[in-house]
């Protein structure tokens, strides 16, 4: 049982980089947007695959650049 | 029940199509329709059908299926002078306000967008914006709908941006910092910092308790106890001084007030069960509740996180009435006109209004003859005739022609900055209701102390060694979990509950403040009636004795006014035999027919070209003359159209033994037949926002609790005021911003249930108070007979809160 004086110490140390990440994800603006994140990550391939298809038919882009 | 959000429109029913993008129906006879992904959709206005085309044009048809709410009705498109109005935003001057320059030249820059309802709105805007060349990055946010950019201004202009925007039927403005809005975003991260942290610390205590409480029931040897209750100490003790901070904070603010709050027991509790573990731990005996502690400041900080969350999201809370205002005005320089931004002009400028601006300043008018609506003000839907000398104030709608205005002061000297002051005022004078919550903490509060003392005295002269231990049981026991849950889990799933039905809560406390109020006083305008009139009597008084002959001639003339009342006409047919229709601003509208003069409009334009007109009836209609040269035809009588629904929800109030008002600006008599036939308890009429304010305030000053319903700028102050406030469809932003419930789709019926979910939502909550109590009335005595371990602590206090939680949850699955 000897082993729990490393053991715990190192769990505390996890902890504590486990805590520091999360709060530097809150500080940096990470979750500030909770709505459009949970929708964008159900949408994101089809997002990937319209976008990869409007440039190929070269529809979008070329129009837009006109002024 | 109604399904939860129709934002497909159900084109098979045979009821009136709605828009496919607005969801506003579409008027019979009126083809917009554009096809989107292969099929072709509704719509009601050119407005939703240039947006649409564009949506659709672009590739991004898709949007339609993603959103999960209807979008606004945008503006009419006025596509090139639009573009120039945005062109202000150019100037280095205004742009650097909003934006700052990167090392390499381009720019970044913030802007505030209208109109964002859901994700897809996110995505459309930012994929449309991010094909744009020169644009680089665009993120908007969608709970603070706040738009970042980076762009190169060499090759994309940010007037340019402006126009992209408003082109998908967004409304786009320079962002602003407002100190409510800058302290609601650091409230929100300093939340979630304190949640996290406790999650985290949960978890590592949760681990050692379990070992702690497995030692308890087997045996553990001294050191290894020892050891774990150290290493708990440390982490309970990081997360009481992180995140369980805000408690002990509000509690000593409180006290300090003289006032007993739910966060007083709570704070008790977490603070006398870390420090009697904390004493056990370093005297090395007696029991410890390191996971209690931590579990139940997890749990409270989860459960108001997610409450505030519901209530915050997509708030408004920042509205000012200065964002209602244009930011480009044309200015005189010399002999010419220039586009200057409004926030640099003072008194004494020349402006030029054209037909459809929004009065920018306070000014009067110098040249030329108009008509301003001013119902954001007076709450009358018909536009009010000014000429030179006459005072025009900001926020108010040029409906007539071009008139030149001279400034007669900034904005904060503006009748609008006053009514945003009065705003202001309101929400410091607000009466503060006791939560439920509250006033069940300083009753248990007072008993729970009461116990503790008793106990302690008890066992003193019993055993005085197990005094202190068993008297902290008592404390910890009665750790008021259960209790401070219970309301915000509830409120949290009523609000996720109304939102499905298309009500959305801001308001803290304003559910339970519904649920108690039993005067509701109503504002007319756009809120009982619809703001569009119609056709009531027609009284024929020359040779045309045919009404549909009548009203098709006054159709035909009417299709050329810009004026509320024309709209009234839309529905009849016209006859194409009139021709040189031009409408005269401020009177009615003039042309010829088979060689002769016509004319609709008022009394006296009308009495010019036919001196025999009669007076109009006595009824109390808005009367409007229909005249040819030498014969008056006709006295049309118009009313405002009452929502259908508004008869059928104060019969349902009324039958509730509910006082129900009607307060309204408009002075005419139709409005005190309208509070009649709809059989309210009083009506008054002409009433300005201060003459409104004054009347909630005097029904507060009674002991009434008010509910306030309307949705104009001029309400804005009186529903800030009132105990629960309800802005009912198509409101104002600055009004949406003011009230606690804001009903989407003006379908009144929604107030009806709102106040029935308030009711519900105040039963579950005392539902889940007596079990908290009830568990307490079992736990404190058993504690006080010292028959408590510290693991059976920790299980009940855990069923408990369970309990209520689920109990609250049952909320949100109720049927509307």
């Amino acid at each position: 049982m000897e082993s729990l004086y490393l053991l715990i110490p190192v769990a505390l140390v996890f902890c504590a980089v486990a805590i520091r990440l999360l709060l530097w994800a809150i500080d940096s603006g990470q979750y500030e947007d909770l709505d459009k994140e949970s929708w964008r990550i159900l949408n994101d391939e089809e997002d990937a695959e319209s976008t990869r298809r409007a440039v190929r038919s070269g529809s979008g882009s070329t129009e837009d650049e006109a002024p | 029940m109604n399904s939860p959000l129709r934002y497909t429109p159900d084109t098979s029913a045979l009821e009136a199509q709605q828009c496919f993008h607005c969801g506003e129906a579409v008027r019979p006879g009126d083809d917009f329709a554009v096809e989107i992904e292969g099929q072709l959709q509704p719509m009601c206005c050119p407005g939703c059908r240039a947006v649409a085309s564009l949506i659709a044009g672009s590739g991004m048809g898709r949007f339609y299926t993603q959103r999960t709410s209807f979008n606004e009705r945008p503006a009419e498109p006025v596509a090139d002078e639009n573009q120039r109005e945005f062109k202000v935003y150019d100037d280095p001057a205004l742009l650097d306000r909003f934006s700052s320059v990167l090392a390499d030249g381009r720019r970044e820059a913030r802007l505030l967008i209208g109109g964002v309802t859901c994700a897809a709105c996110t995505w459309l805007i930012e994929s449309s914006l991010l094909r744009a060349a020169g644009i680089d990055g665009a993120s908007l946010n969608l709970a603070q709908s706040r738009l970042d950019l980076s762009f190169d201004p060499q090759k994309i202009p940010i007037s340019e941006i402006f126009a992209r925007i408003q082109a998908l039927g967004y409304r786009a403005q320079p962002w602003h910092s407002s100190a409510q809005r800058d302290q609601m975003q650091s409230e929100y991260r300093r939340d979630l910092r304190r949640l996290a942290v406790a999650g985290i610390g949960m978890m590592q205590v949760g681990m050692f308790a379990i070992a702690l409480h497995a030692g308890d029931l087997q045996g553990i040897a001294r050191e290894y106890e020892q050891l774990l209750r150290a290493v708990s100490l440390l982490v309970t003790a990081f997360v009481v001084w992180f995140s369980a901070r805000g408690f002990f904070e509000a509690a000593w603010r409180h006290l300090r007030q003289r006032t007993l709050v739910m966060d007083l027991p709570v704070a008790l509790a977490i603070g006398l069960a870390f420090g009697a573990s904390a004493w056990a731990t370093l005297a090395q005996r007696g029991e410890v509740y390191f996971d209690s502690v931590v579990m139940f400041t997890f749990l409270l900080l989860l459960a108001r996180f997610v409450e505030k969350r519901l209530r915050l999201r997509d708030s408004l809370a920042w509205q000012d009435a200065e964002l209602t205002l244009p930011d480009a005005v044309r200015v005189r320089a010399g002999d010419d006109w220039e586009l200057r931004p409004r926030s640099g002009i003072g008194a004494g400028e020349r402006l030029m209004l054209r037909s459809g601006d929004t009065v920018p300043l306070d000014g009067q008018v110098v040249a030329g003859e108009s008509a301003v609506r001013e119902d954001s003000f007076s709450g009358e839907s018909l536009p009010r005739r000014v000429g030179p000398g006459d005072s025009v104030f900001a926020g108010t709608l040029n409906e007539g022609a071009s008139i030149e205005i001279e400034s007669t002061g900034s904005y904060a000297e503006s009748r609008l900055a006053a009514l945003q002051r009065s705003i202001n005022s309101a929400r410091l004078a607000k009466p503060a209701l006791a939560s439920l919550a509250d006033r069940v903490a300083s009753v248990f509060i007072s008993v729970v102390l009461l116990a503790t003392a008793i106990t302690a005295l008890v066992w003193w002269q019993i055993d005085a060694e197990r005094a202190l231990w068993v008297a902290l049981s008592v404390l910890v026991i009665s750790c008021p979990c259960a209790l401070s849950l219970a309301t915000p889990a509830s409120l949290a799933n009523s609000a996720a509950m109304l939102r499905r039905l298309g009500v959305i809560v801001y308001g803290e406390n304003a559910l339970e403040s519904l649920a108690a109020s039993r005067d509701f006083v109503f504002d007319k305008t756009g809120t009982l009636t619809t703001g569009a009139f119609r056709i009531e009597q027609t009284v024929k008084l020359g040779s045309i004795s045919d009404r549909s002959e009548l009203l098709a001639l006054a159709a035909e003339l009417q299709r050329h006014a810009n004026h509320p009342i024309a709209s009234a006409f839309s529905a009849f047919e016209t006859r194409a035999d009139i021709d040189g229709v031009h409408p005269v601003v401020g009177a009615g509208v003039e042309g010829y027919w088979q060689g002769r003069r016509l004319r609709i409009g008022s009394e006296n334009f009308c009495r010019e070209l036919a001196p025999d007109l009669p007076a109009h009836p006595e009824t109390p209609l808005l009367w409007i003359a229909l005249v040819a040269e030498g014969e008056a035809l006709a006295w049309i009588g118009m009313v405002d159209e009452v929502r259908s629904e508004a008869e059928a929800l104060i019969r349902h109030l009324g039958s509730q033994n509910l006082r129900c008002e009607l307060l309204t600006g408009d002075s005419s008599e139709r409005a005190r037949a309208l509070g009649a036939d709809l059989a309210f308890d009083r009506v008054a009429i002409g009433q300005s926002p201060e003459d409104k304010l004054q009347r909630v305030v005097e029904l507060q000053a009674a002991g009434a609790v008010v509910t306030m319903i309307g949705d104009g700028l001029n309400d804005a102050p009186v529903l800030q005021r009132a105990d629960a406030s309800i802005a009912v469809a198509g409101a104002t932003d600055l009004a949406r911003a003011q009230a606690d419930f804001v009903i989407e789709r003006g379908d009144l019926e929604q107030i009806a249930r709102l106040q029935r979910c308030a009711r519900r939502t105040r039963a579950v909550i005392l539902q889940n108070f007596s079990w908290a109590i009830a568990y307490n009335l079992i736990g404190i005595p058993a504690a006080a007979m010292g028959w408590i371990p510290p693991w059976a602590a920790a299980l009940g206090m855990s069923a408990s809160s369970l309990l209520v939680v689920a109990n609250a949850a049952r909320l949100r699955y109720e049927r509307g």
